[in-house]
């Protein structure tokens, strides 16, 4: 199953760079990892918890149910706001409404990139909704939504995707949070239907 | 004389000078119990109201051994060990101070409001269990970190904007 979702991992990449390549109007190199599992409190501390960002949160339902999670350091979210603006480079110090929907649609670019790719591989419909802003430290931002998702699921699947906006160098980081167990039942669903069809 | 820092979902038990600390608390409580009698004190990171009355005992172990407890990520469990530990340590029921801190709502837009349940769990848990709560910094939509110096019961709150 992660091999699986290591080929959506390839192909969202590519999907998702040339995407935020076209919105921003310079290169962006996409990183994405293997996906692990684990207890969704264990969500790797990718930032020092005090520190500020802008986080972007996205709700997914349908046939799969999770979350995504974009964060932004603070200076990566103003340097960004500048570009996605059209803004003298070091212009941005506080976020204006403008500045956090135009991060909401990177938000929106970069889920909808990586899960329609999982939609298509697996032939099941995925919904995403509308996304939420939040400019905190990101022990705060990351808690309430690992809280919300361990209602339901102890372990989560998660994927980590780093990019970087080059030339600037501006790292922003994209968390995943899927339950195995429905993924693992499409899956299988579509493991079913393969071998039926070359009987 | 020791900082120790309290993770999500662990329960950490300190004495004498030590101090307790978590970090970037969004919709997660951290309660504090403190014993001035054998300035004795421990903080738990809880992020779920209530376990469901289905599933496995609370682990033992972690970082710091003994002292660290894996898996109080419910608050009333939570407060069930830290009260369990500390008697276990001499501390009299009677003489201990919770305090509560945590419970935002970091994202105005969800359905459901985790941080307030939370709060809520807590204040019935020490209410049933006879403790005397000494004060609180819930709610809101801000983010906070949590010092707890055992050797004098004091609880600092730090938010950032």
């Amino acid at each position: 199953m992660l091999n699986k979702l290591q080929e959506v991992n390839k192909q969202a990449a590519l999907n998702t760079s040339r995407a935020l390549s076209k919105l921003i109007g310079r290169p962006v190199v996409v990183e994405i990892s293997r996906p692990v599992l684990k207890k969704v409190e264990e969500v790797s501390p990718i930032i020092n918890p005090e520190e500020i960002v802008a986080a972007i949160y996205l709700p997914v339902t349908g046939a799969i149910k999770g979350a995504s999670l974009l964060i932004f350091p603070k200076e990566t979210a103003f340097a960004l706001s500048d570009l996605l603006v059209k803004r003298e480079p070091g212009t941005t110090r506080k976020l204006t409404d403008l500045d956090k929907s135009a991060l909401k649609e990177v938000g929106n670019i970069l889920s909808g990139s990586y899960l329609s790719v999982l939609s298509n591989m697996l032939q099941v419909k995925i919904i995403e909704h509308m996304p939420q802003f939040s400019f905190d430290m990101f022990g705060a931002v990351t808690s309430q939504v690992i809280s919300e998702f361990a209602q339901e699921a102890e372990e989560a699947l998660i994927v980590k995707i780093e990019f970087t906006f080059k030339p600037i160098r501006l790292k922003g980081y994209f968390l995943l949070l899927f339950r195995q167990e429905e993924i693992n039942a499409i899956i299988g669903s579509l493991k079913e239907q393969r071998a039926a069809s070359n009987r | 004389m020791a900082d120790i820092e309290v993770k999500i979902g662990e329960i950490v038990v300190a004495e004498g000078r030590d101090t307790i600390l978590a970090s970037g608390i969004g919709s997660c409580v951290v309660i504090t119990i403190y014993d001035p009698r054998l300035k004795m004190g421990a903080m738990a990171h809880a992020m779920l109201p209530s376990r469901d009355g289905v599933g496995n005992p609370i682990k033992e172990g972690g970082r710091h051994g003994e002292n660290g407890i894996k898996d109080a990520r419910y608050v009333d469990t939570a407060i069930n060990e830290m009260l369990k530990k500390m008697e276990n340590r001499g501390a009299k029921r009677e003489d201990l101070e919770a305090k509560i801190v945590g419970g935002a709502n970091m994202f105005s837009s969800f359905e459901s409001d985790i941080g307030r349940d939370n709060v809520l769990s807590a204040k019935e848990k020490l209410k049933k269990e006879g403790l005397n709560k000494a004060g609180e910094c819930v709610g809101g939509s801000q983010g906070r970190s949590v010092e707890f110096s055992v050797g004098s019961g004091i609880v600092t709150v730090k938010t950032k904007f």
